[in-house]
C-alpha cells in the first residue's frame, strides 16, 4: 500500500470520527434548543390564555385538542409550579402516536383553581438525527473527493521527485558503479536524501570496486610466490643425500603448493570473469572449440575406463570469448570423467541453442543445483577444489546463457543453453 | 648451449638459473627490458627464454627484436596462464614455444632442449644416451642399433628422461607432461608406472642397461 493511500486512509478514518462525534454533539445541542424554543413557546401560549381566562373568556371556550382547563379545588405549592414533561400522543394529520411536549401548571385566577394542560408537537428524534445524518454523508463525500483530487495532486508535484528519486536508485547497478544523477527538487527534505544517496551509491561502488581489484591482485601476486616456492622444492628434489622419507616429505609439500596454486587460479579466473574482463567480442565456432576438447579428454576418460561418445552439430555459432569456451567445455568434461563409475559412460551432445555433457555416476550428496555454488564437493574424495561448476555458472551468466544440473537413475546432466 | 632468460621476478629467475645450470647450459640473465635489449643486441645466444609481462616494457616488442636481430635464435614464452592473447601473439611473431606459470622445471629443461634439437641439428635431429639413441624426426629408437617398438607415450616418456637425465622426475611432472594439466581428473598419478615398466622391459630386452631407478612413492630418476 503507497505512502499516500495510507494517509488517505487515515484522514478518512479520522475525519469519520470526526464525523461521528460532531454528528452527536450536533444532535443533542439540537435537540435541547429545539425543546427550550418548544417550553418557551408553550410558556407563551399559557401567558396568553391566562390573560384571556383574567379578561373574563370562560376557561371551557378555550379548551381544544392541544389544551385541557380543569377546574380543581385545591392546590399545594408543588402543583403551582410549571412542570414540562415528554409525552405521547395521537398526531391529528399523521394519525400516529408522536412525541409532544406537555406543560402542566395549575394557577388561580379570580379565587378558582385551574388545572392547565398544553401541549405542542415536538420536531421528532429520529427527523433530527436522519437531517444530521443526511447532512454529514454528503459532507464526508464531499470531502473524500477533496481529498482523493489533493493526493493525485501531491504525489504529482510533491512526491514527484522521490518517485523519481526511487527509480533512479533501482536501476541503478553495482557492477558499472554509475552513480545516477538525481532530479533536482526545491524540497529540503528530499534534497537530503538525494544528496545521501549520491554519496552512499558512490562509496558502495568505490568499496565493490576496490574489493574487486583487491581479490585479482591478491590472486594474480600469490601465483608469482608459489611458483617461486613450488620451484626451490623442486631444487630441493635434486639434492643430494635426501633419504626417502625426506623425499616424500618434499612431495607431500609439493602437492599442496600445486593444490593451493591451481585453487589461486581458479579464484582469479571466477574474479576475472566477474570483473567481467573477458568480453565477447565475435562469434566463434562452438563446435572446433568443443571437438578439440573432447579430443584432449577422450585419452583420460580412456585412462579410468569410461565410454566418451559426441554428437556434435558441425558450425554451432557462440558469442563467448575463445579462451572461456574452452574454460566452460573443460570443466564439464573433468566433472563428468572425475565423478563417474566403474566402466560407465560421458555423452556430449551439441545443438544449435544447447550443450548437454551426461555421464553415469553415483547420486549426489546435496541437491543438484546446489553443486553450482563454490566449494560444493561431492562426495567422492581427491583432487576436486569444488569450483569447477560454480566457473561454469559464472561463465554462463555472463554469456547470458542458462544452465541446469540434473540426476535421474544414475545418470548426470549438464545442459547449457544459449 | 646459450642462454638467456628474461624474467623480472629474482627469486623464480634463481630456480630456473639453479636447475638449468646444472646441464649443459650456459645461462645468462636479464630482469628488466632494457637489460634484456642490450644482451640481445650485444651478444647471441641459441635460446631465449621470454617472460611477457616485464614492468618496463612489453616482451613481446623484445621479441620482434631478437627475431629481427638473430632470427636463428629460438624463443620459449613464459606467460600467465589465460592470457590467450599473448601466447597466440607470440607465436605468431615466431616463438618456438610456450609454458604457462606455474610450470615444472623439468618441463621448462625437456622444452629448451626440444627447441634447440629442431633449431640447430636440422637434418640430423639425433639424441644420444649411452647406448640408446632417438631420432627425434622418425621417432625412431635404437638400443645397440635394435629398433625398440614404442607407443607414443613411451616414446615421450624416453625422451623426456633423457632430457631430464640424473634429475629425479615426480610422477606428476611426468604425467602432467606427458597428459598435459587436465591429467588431474585421475584420482592418483600410478597410471604412471605402468608405462615405465613397459619402457624399462622393451629397453632391457633390446640388450640395453636399465638406468630407470624407482624413488619409492615418490617418482623415477634416469641415473646416467
Amino acid at each position: 500500500m503507497s505512502l499516500l493511500t495510507k494517509i488517505t486512509i487515515l484522514n478518512l478514518l479520522l475525519a469519520f470520527a470526526a464525523f461521528g462525534i460532531g454528528g452527536v454533539r450536533v444532535y443533542h445541542k439540537f435537540r435541547f434548543e429545539v425543546q427550550r424554543e418548544t417550553d418557551f413557546t408553550l410558556m407563551e401560549s399559557f401567558d396568553q390564555v391566562e390573560q384571556i381566562i383574567r379578561a373574563g373568556v370562560p376557561a371551557a371556550d378555550l379548551q381544544n385538542r392541544l389544551m385541557s382547563i380543569a377546574r380543581v379545588d385545591t392546590a399545594g405549592p408543588a402543583d403551582r409550579k410549571m412542570v414540562f414533561a415528554d409525552t405521547l400522543a395521537q398526531h391529528p394529520v399523521l394519525k400516529r402516536p408522536e412525541l409532544f411536549r406537555k406543560l402542566t401548571v395549575t394557577r388561580e385566577i379570580d379565587g378558582q383553581f385551574y388545572r392547565f394542560m398544553l401541549m405542542n408537537v415536538v420536531i421528532e428524534q429520529s427527523d433530527i438525527s436522519r437531517i444530521i445524518t443526511n447532512v454529514l454523508q454528503d459532507l464526508f463525500v464531499v470531502l473524500g473527493g477533496i481529498l482523493l483530487i489533493f493526493n493525485f495532486l501531491i504525489s504529482k508535484w510533491l512526491l514527484g521527485p522521490f518517485k523519481a528519486t526511487l527509480e533512479k536508485v533501482k536501476s541503478f547497478n553495482l557492477q558499472s558503479g554509475e552513480v545516477p544523477v538525481f532530479p533536482k527538487t526545491s524540497t529540503v527534505e528530499f534534497k537530503r536524501l538525494n544528496s545521501f544517496l549520491a554519496e552512499m551509491l558512490a562509496k558502495a561502488g568505490k568499496d565493490y570496486r576496490s574489493l574487486k581489484e583487491f581479490s585479482e591482485n591478491a590472486s594474480h601476486e600469490l601465483q608469482t610466490p608459489l611458483a617461486i616456492a613450488n620451484g626451490k622444492l623442486e631444487l630441493l628434489l635434486e639434492a643430494p643425500g635426501l633419504d626417502d622419507s625426506q623425499l616424500q616429505l618434499v612431495q607431500d609439500a609439493q602437492e599442496a603448493l600445486s593444490r593451493l596454486s591451481k585453487l589461486n587460479e581458479a579464484l582469479l579466473l571466477l574474479t576475472k570473469i566477474e570483473n567481467q574482463e573477458f568480453a565477447p567480442q565475435t562469434p566463434v565456432n562452438f563446435s572446433d572449440i568443443l571437438n578439440a576438447d573432447v579430443q584432449i579428454f577422450e585419452e583420460l576418460a580412456g585412462m579410468k575406463g569410461l565410454l566418451l561418445s559426441t554428437a556434435i552439430s558441425p558450425s554451432v555459432l557462440l558469442r563467448i570469448d575463445p579462451s572461456l569456451a574452452h574454460i566452460l567445455v573443460g570443466n564439464l568434461l573433468k566433472n563428468a570423467i572425475r565423478h563417474n563409475v566403474g566402466d560407465g559412460w560421458i555423452k556430449v551432445r551439441l545443438d544449435v541453442g544447447q550443450l548437454t555433457v551426461s555421464n553415469t555416476g553415483t547420486a549426489p550428496a546435496v541437491p543438484t543445483d546446489q553443486l553450482f555454488g563454490r566449494f560444493q564437493k561431492s562426495n567422492l574424495p581427491g583432487k576436486s577444489l569444488g569450483l569447477g561448476l560454480a566457473i561454469v555458472k559464472k561463465i554462463c551468466d555472463v554469456n547470458a546463457m542458462t544452465v541446469n544440473y540434473t540426476y535421474h537413475d544414475g545418470v548426470h546432466e549438464v545442459a547449457v543453453r544459449f | 648451449m646459450k642462454l638467456l632468460i628474461v624474467e623480472d621476478e629474482k627469486a623464480l629467475m634463481d630456480n630456473m638459473l639453479s636447475y638449468l645450470s646444472r646441464g649443459d647450459l650456459v645461462c645468462e640473465h636479464a630482469s628488466t627490458f632494457r637489460e634484456a635489449q642490450d644482451k640481445l643486441v650485444s651478444f647471441s645466444y641459441d635460446i631465449v627464454v621470454l617472460d611477457i609481462m616485464l614492468p618496463d616494457g612489453n616482451g613481446l616488442n623484445l621479441l620482434r627484436l631478437l627475431k629481427d636481430k638473430q632470427p636463428e635464435a629460438g624463443v620459449l614464452i613464459i606467460s600467465a596462464k589465460n592470457a590467450l592473447d599473448d601466447r597466440i601473439a607470440g607465436l605468431e611473431l615466431g616463438a618456438d614455444d610456450y609454458l604457462t606459470k606455474p610450470f615444472h622445471l623439468p618441463e621448462l629443461n625437456a622444452r629448451l632442449k626440444a627447441i634447440f634439437r629442431r633449431r640447430k641439428f636440422q637434418g640430423h635431429k639425433e639424441v644420444q644416451f649411452n647406448e640408446i639413441s632417438i631420432n627425434t624426426d622418425t621417432h625412431d629408437a635404437t638400443v645397440h642399433d635394435v629398433s625398440l617398438i614404442l607407443t607414443l607415450k613411451e616414446y615421450e616418456l624416453l625422451v623426456f628422461f633423457i632430457a631430464n637425465k640424473n634429475r629425479v622426475l615426480t610422477k606428476q611432472t611426468i604425467a602432467e607432461h606427458l597428459w598435459g594439466d587436465h591429467v588431474d581428473v585421475q584420482d592418483s598419478f600410478d597410471f604412471v608406472y605402468q608405462h615405465i615398466k613397459n619402457l624399462r622391459k622393451k629397453i632391457t630386452a633390446a640388450g640395453g642397461e636399465d638406468y630407470i631407478k624407482t624413488i619409492y612413492g615418490l617418482g623415477y630418476k634416469l641415473n646416467g
